[in-house]
């Protein structure tokens, strides 16, 4: 830590750099495209391009990771939002009835696959709130989105893995 | 949203449901309504089991060496954001150098073992810090060879 309170791009890479790492993995799905995305936010902590608020370490350095992300995935825009069905049920058809064994296991690598499926908004939604453990209040203010869209994209993101996955 | 509406179904009020992000009386609302209806339990047991998948996943380990040769060399402050900074190719033109250097070592494929000029070391130090100034150099180049003076 400086002299200001500001953190440097060394401490947050010897103090912070597994979490760092993770979240960049989660987000990319891959370690080349982790190791660029968490190069590119320490070079934005160097620059002092982002504005350090004293609080959560973690929360900072997941939000000005999630939106390089973000700006990285909207210039080359592989996979438009419009693709998707708006009505959450069109991509998890009612199934009463059906038994889901809550207690089935999913290997890490094809939840993280699955994790790669999802639109770039909704995937980093998830990650912010299950990986990370923000609340939609904390997601909404790091993406600068409403809360009810958190809401709306966590849900989605979780409808396609659970149907990904089954 | 102060109720949910008759009939409806709750949609992603599921998920926030899940995640104790209602208020407790629409909470309470919810549950009742989950209780009633099949289609909402479904889709309520399949966000949670999602959830559950995604909160399981373990840490990520960085590669050996990644944090440490970013401080080794620092970050160059003057390179733009989005374009990459290509420490994995110099990683790559580290370790090309190193086997360079093994093969000088053991001799292997120089029976005549005759001095080279420049010495490898200096060939590898002039390779690495052409690759340092930011250029995707690694990539053009091969398998053309790299254009360094010795003149020095």
């Amino acid at each position: 830590m400086s002299g200001s309170g500001v953190p440097t791009w060394e401490d947050v890479a010897r103090e912070h750099g597994r979490f760092l790492y993770t979240v960049a993995y989660r987000l990319t799905g891959n370690s080349d495209d982790a190791q660029d995305l968490v190069q590119e936010v320490l070079l934005k902590v160097r620059r002092g391009l982002e504005t350090y608020r004293p609080g959560s370490m973690e929360g900072w350095l997941s939000r000005i990771t999630t939106n390089t992300f973000l700006d990285e995935a909207r210039r080359r825009r592989r996979r438009p939002l419009d693709l998707l069905p708006e009505e959450p049920d069109r991509v998890l058809p009612p199934q009463p009835g059906a038994d889901i064994a809550l207690a089935a296991e999913a290997l890490p690598d094809d939840v993280q696959d699955a994790l790669r499926q999802l639109p770039e908004e909704y995937r980093a939604a998830v990650v912010l709130c299950d990986v990370i453990g923000l609340s939609y209040q904390e997601i909404g203010e790091s993406l600068d989105v409403p809360v009810g869209t958190v809401r709306s994209r966590i849900h989605r993101g979780r409808a396609v893995l659970r149907k990904v996955l089954e | 949203m102060s109720s949910f509406d008759a009939g409806a179904h709750l949609g992603d009020a599921l998920s926030a449901l899940l995640d104790d992000e209602l208020p407790v009386a629409q909470a309470a609302q919810a549950r009742a309504h989950v209780a009633e209806c099949p289609t909402c339990a479904h889709e309520l047991a399949a966000v949670t089991q999602a959830r559950a998948w995604v909160r399981a996943l373990p840490p990520v380990e960085p590669p050996f060496g990644f944090y440490a040769r970013m401080l080794d060399d620092r970050l160059p402050v003057t390179a733009a954001v989005g374009p990459r900074f290509d420490l994995r190719r110099r990683a790559a033109v580290a370790a090309l150098g190193a086997a360079a250097a093994a093969v000088t070592v053991l001799g292997i494929g120089s029976p005549a073992a005759r001095p080279v000029s420049p010495t490898v070391p200096r060939l590898v130090e002039a390779h690495a810090t052409s690759a340092s100034v930011g250029a995707d150099l690694l990539s053009k180049l091969a398998p053309m060879g790299v254009p360094v003076s010795f003149g020095r």
